[in-house]
């Protein structure tokens, strides 16, 4: 056993994926082959049908972190899209503008006593593409009004649309025949021949298609986009900060979700031949998202595993339970046993198995991130490089690209009666070091907020190279070369400390959602440039971050976290940075440490606007401080001025310190 | 009948409608008011105390509609069912915090939902397993006196809901604005570090939140049988949303606009019902939502927007 273990351990782990996937691949094949039982390929076909629907579903709540409780509807969506363009349902007149679509063989010619009709056609394989482009459309359609919401109120939104079609699907009998269903619809036809209603044909579909959208999940989650929907789910600010388009993320993880839906809703009308409004109610979203929650939100093989589980488990084993209890039952004679009915207990069941894995198993049965090992004694104590660094190839050349600096004039931030910002004024000249100190709560991150757009002002100006950044949002400003840091340090939590850099670049980088499943030479270029970057942009901090690159940020120590933040702005290749009290909460070393890496950053080129609090920070590295007090700017100047300042001494040491002895008042 | 007592006969409909959306929506609000959490087990809160407020009424000997009572007997027998329903459903949502929600309570994202979501699902099924899928002739003792007002009728059992509701309502504002709980609760609300730091119990306040939402959840339940004469195990869903609805569009979190936002639900239901069509009135609520947190995210009578991030 041992030995099996070891032989396990020893293959690396990439290849044991790959070996794994085969062998559930060749099992897949193989099972209507030697199982021959029409009724079980049956339930196995809807379970991969399930699956497809949780592989989407999981790019919506998995992915990007939204939940949506009315994910059915888009399944409906494709089914009846599909069914109506099959069934006898809908049959308008014939006329010469439906010929070449009798061409086409989309429509035929149906005579009719009362002059002729028209009957849809429409290939099962053209609409299994056109289905999802549908449902993609309708999940636009529904997701850019609610998707600036917060996430719980989208919750509350797509539980509304998830009611409304069903609804719409039910009152529009002339297309959809109401309530009592659709009926005709046509089976799959291939090479000539109909599926008919064999369970095989339909076998094979459905996991050629699981096949393909596990494959398209796991290239988006790998790529620039997935990572996006990934800032976003773990910090909505700090990703837009960081160049994330949150309305154009979360509409795209909406729509790509609900193009699976909708093709799985075309395969699943064709497979049945029939479609009601019942089949798409509330209990589908919920038994979808119960699957996505089982397996593991975020990871393509939990949430496959989730749904053949438990779709599996209705129709195949609570049967087979059931009757063991009763069973039992009948050998202990407990009659009430013979009335436990576990087909029906089903949502039960599936209610239970929510409440359990939140509060029990929250990464669910595959977790998408595995438990990584922390660094070995000697890695952790590596000799740390200290002090600056004088080169980094593609550092200097965007930083010194010539630009005339930040000019911040007569700015007001209003919180209700409170003036957090009161016309500040500010230039921090292209190359300079400006730093902002002044006591808590004198406005320094408000200051930081409304030059990258996260807050609103009341007046002023803001410009950046001769651009007005005010109005803009918080992803155009950072590409306009203005990156920031936060003073509560705001990382991408459950992501390695690799992919919080490469988010930082996610403005300077181009891949879309078809090139990231596609993959051309393009596009693996820009992937492999990305990475060799945001390596060379961690190495900026020695041997801190490199050897914990493929480490996920919440296990880093504080210090390290400051350091990643600043590497994430850093990969946005910015003109300015903008650091929020960069050394809070580092030990003297690390401070003098960090500020000697701040200083090279600048000696390379970038201009650096600071809020510190520990001084000799700031002396060491500012040409001009500027002093913000409840909101108003009381000096300017360098550091020794600065010092010596009465408004300064005052601000900081008390109104009371000129009047000494009466400290009591 | 006139259109003036078509109008007024649906104004009547809708009042007493909107009283029980009203005493729904206020659950809603106080639980997310506190936690910020959408509370999808309120949904079935409420169907479960439809029938505690059932099972209540038949223990004390009613039976469909055949006991009628009137005088001091109905009056008391009214205020016990709402006294046991009120303190069963509000024991129930106790524990449903403490044993579901309470662990998560610093887990950030989505999962206290999924939770409530599950807990909804299964109480929802338990009442489907143990009393059946049919609907229940709920027990109702009110003698059936009714006052004509032109063509348009107003029933006791209305006037019943609207005293029952109002002083609830009135009975809740009291208490978050005037006892030290509520101040504490208001507290909470807008900071609840702030508050546990000035030795306000926060657990306390959010099972005392739970509690009373349950409560009102349950009272509207026992409205709802009283009202439709049955109660059934799907009752929840649509009443649950359309009360969520009344709690957005009057502002959620805040416990007059619940009030307003149910009464204006039940009026568009109502109203939907009569002048449009029954079968478009869960699309045309479903629209206010939408519109509303499109456009006014922060409801009738909120401050807070809530697409903070």
């Amino acid at each position: 056993m041992a030995a099996m273990t070891d032989l396990f351990t020893r293959v690396p782990l990439a290849r044991r994926q790959q070996i794994l996937t085969l062998l559930v691949a060749v099992a897949a094949i193989a099972f209507p082959l030697i199982h021959d039982n029409d009724a079980d390929v049956d339930s196995a076909a809807n379970a991969a049908a399930y699956a497809t629907l949780a592989l989407g579903l999981n790019i919506v709540v998995g992915f990007a972190g939204l939940l949506d409780l009315g994910y059915a509807a888009f399944f409906a969506i494709g089914a009846y899209a599909y069914g109506i363009l099959t069934s006898f349902q809908v049959m308008p007149h014939w006329g010469p503008f439906w010929q070449p679509f009798a061409w086409l063989e989309l429509v035929q010619r149906v005579p009719n006593p009362g002059g002729d009709l028209v009957h849809f056609t429409v290939s099962f394989w053209i609409m299994l593409p056109v289905s999802a482009l549908i449902a993609a459309g309708f999940g636009v359609l529904f997701g850019a009004p609610t998707l600036r919401l917060r996430g719980d109120y989208l919750a509350i939104v797509t539980l509304g649309f998830g009611e409304i079609v069903p609804i719409v699907v039910r009152n529009v009998d002339s297309v959809t025949n109401g309530a009592a269903g659709l009926n005709g619809v046509q089976a799959p036809r291939l090479l000539g021949h109909s599926f008919g209603i064999a369970a095989w044909p339909y076998y094979y579909v459905a996991i050629a298609l699981v096949a393909l959208l596990m494959f398209v999940s796991v290239r988006l989650r790998d790529s620039r986009i997935g990572r996006a929907w990934m800032a976003i789910r773990e910090d909505e600010t700090a990703a837009a900060a960081m160049g994330v388009d949150r309305t154009r993320t979360k509409l795209l993880a909406f729509a790509i979700g609900a193009a699976f839906a909708g093709a799985t809703g075309t395969f699943y009308v064709a497979k049945l031949q029939t479609a009601t409004p019942e089949m798409f109610g509330f209990p589908v979203s919920v038994m979808i998202l119960v699957m996505v929650v089982f397996g593991g939100m975020g990871s393509v093989w939990g949430v496959v595993l989730g749904a053949v589980f438990l779709q599996l488990l209705q129709s195949w084993f609570l049967e087979d339970i059931s009757g063991w209890i009763h069973d039992l039952g009948n050998l202990i004679h407990q009659p009430w046993m013979l009335r436990i009915d576990l087909t029906e207990s089903i949502e039960l069941i599936f209610g239970l198995i929510l409440v359990f894995m939140m509060l029990y198993r929250r990464d669910g049965l595959i977790p998408a991130t595995r438990k990584q090992s922390a660094l070995s004694f000697e890695q952790q104590h590596a000799e740390v490089r200290r002090g600056g660094f004088t080169a980094l190839a593609g550092l200097g050349e965007f930083a010194r690209e010539g630009h005339t600096g930040l000019e911040v004039k007569g700015v007001t931030v209003r919180y209700g009666g409170l003036v957090a910002l009161n016309a500040v004024d500010l230039t921090v000249p292209a190359g300079g070091v400006v730093a902002v100190i002044g006591p808590n709560g004198s406005g320094k991150s408000t200051l930081f907020n409304v030059i990258t757009g996260l807050t609103e002002n009341d007046g002023g100006v803001i410009r950046f190279d001769g651009k007005d950044l005010l109005g803009l949002p918080p992803h155009q400003i950072l590409r306009e070369g203005v990156a920031r840091t936060f003073q509560n340090i705001r990382l991408f939590t459950n992501l390695s400390v690799l992919d919080n850099v490469l988010i930082g670049q996610h403005a300077r980088l181009k891949t879309g959602p078809i090139a990231a499943v596609f993959r051309p030479p393009g596009t693996r270029r820009e992937e492999v440039a990305a990475r060799v970057w945001a390596t060379e942009i961690l190495g900026l901090f020695g041997n801190r971050l490199l050897p914990r690159a493929t480490q996920t940020v919440g296990h880093l120590s504080y210090a390290n976290r400051r350091r990643v933040e600043i590497a994430r702005a850093l990969a946005s290749r910015p003109k300015i940075l903008l650091l929020d009290e960069p050394t809070a909460g580092m030990n003297p070393a690390e401070t003098m440490e960090l500020a000697e890496q701040i200083k090279s950053l600048h000696a390379l080129g970038l201009t650096i606007l600071l809020i510190e609090h520990k001084l000799d920070v700031v002396t060491r590295l500012a040409d001009k401080v500027v002093v913000l007090d409840h909101g108003e700017k009381i000096a300017e100047g360098t550091p020794d001025e600065v010092r010596k300042n009465e408004a300064v001494l005052e601000a900081y040491l008390g109104r009371g310190t000129l009047a000494k002895g009466t400290v009591d008042a | 009948m006139t259109f003036s007592d078509l109008l007024l006969q649906q104004t009547i409909n809708g009042l007493s409608l909107g009283a029980m959306y009203a005493l729904l929506a206020l659950g809603f609000t106080l639980v997310y008011g506190i936690l910020e959490l959408i509370n999808f087990a309120h949904f079935n809160v409420f169907m479960v105390g439809s029938f505690i407020g059932m099972w209540t009424l038949q223990l004390m000997g009613i039976n469909g509609q055949a006991v009628v009572m009137t005088g001091l007997p109905l009056i008391g027998v009214m205020l016990v069912a709402l006294f046991v329903t009120m303190l069963l459903s509000g024991g129930l949502g106790v524990v449903i915090e403490r044993l579901s929600l309470r662990p998560l309570r610093n887990v950030k994202g989505p999962a206290a939902m999924i939770t409530t979501i599950g807990v909804s699902y299964i109480l929802f099924n338990i009442i489907l397993l143990t009393v059946g899928a049919d609907s229940k002739n709920y027990p109702n003792p009110l003698p059936p006196i009714q006052w004509a007002l032109g063509d348009a009728v107003l029933r006791l059992r209305e006037v019943l809901i609207w005293v029952i509701s109002v002083l609830l309502m009135l009975g809740l504002h009291v208490f978050v604005q005037r006892s030290k709980m509520g101040k504490a609760m208001r507290a909470t609300a807008q900071d609840p570090e702030a508050a546990r730091m000035m030795g306000v119990e926060v657990d306390r306040v959010i099972i005392i939140a739970f509690f009373l939402g349950s409560a009102l959840a349950g009272a509207g339940g026992l409205i709802f049988g009283l009202y439709y004469n049955f109660t059934s195990f799907i009752i929840g869903f649509t009443a649950g949303l359309r009360a969520f609805t009344a709690a957005v569009l009057g502002g959620i979190g805040n416990v007059p606009g619940a009030m307003l936002g149910g009464v204006i639900i039940g009026l568009v239901e109502s109203m939907g019902g009569q002048f449009i069509a029954t079968e478009w009135t869960d699309v045309i609520i479903f629209s206010i939502l939408v519109l509303v947190l499109v456009f006014r995210p922060s409801g009738l009578m909120g401050r807070v927007a809530p697409n903070k991030s």
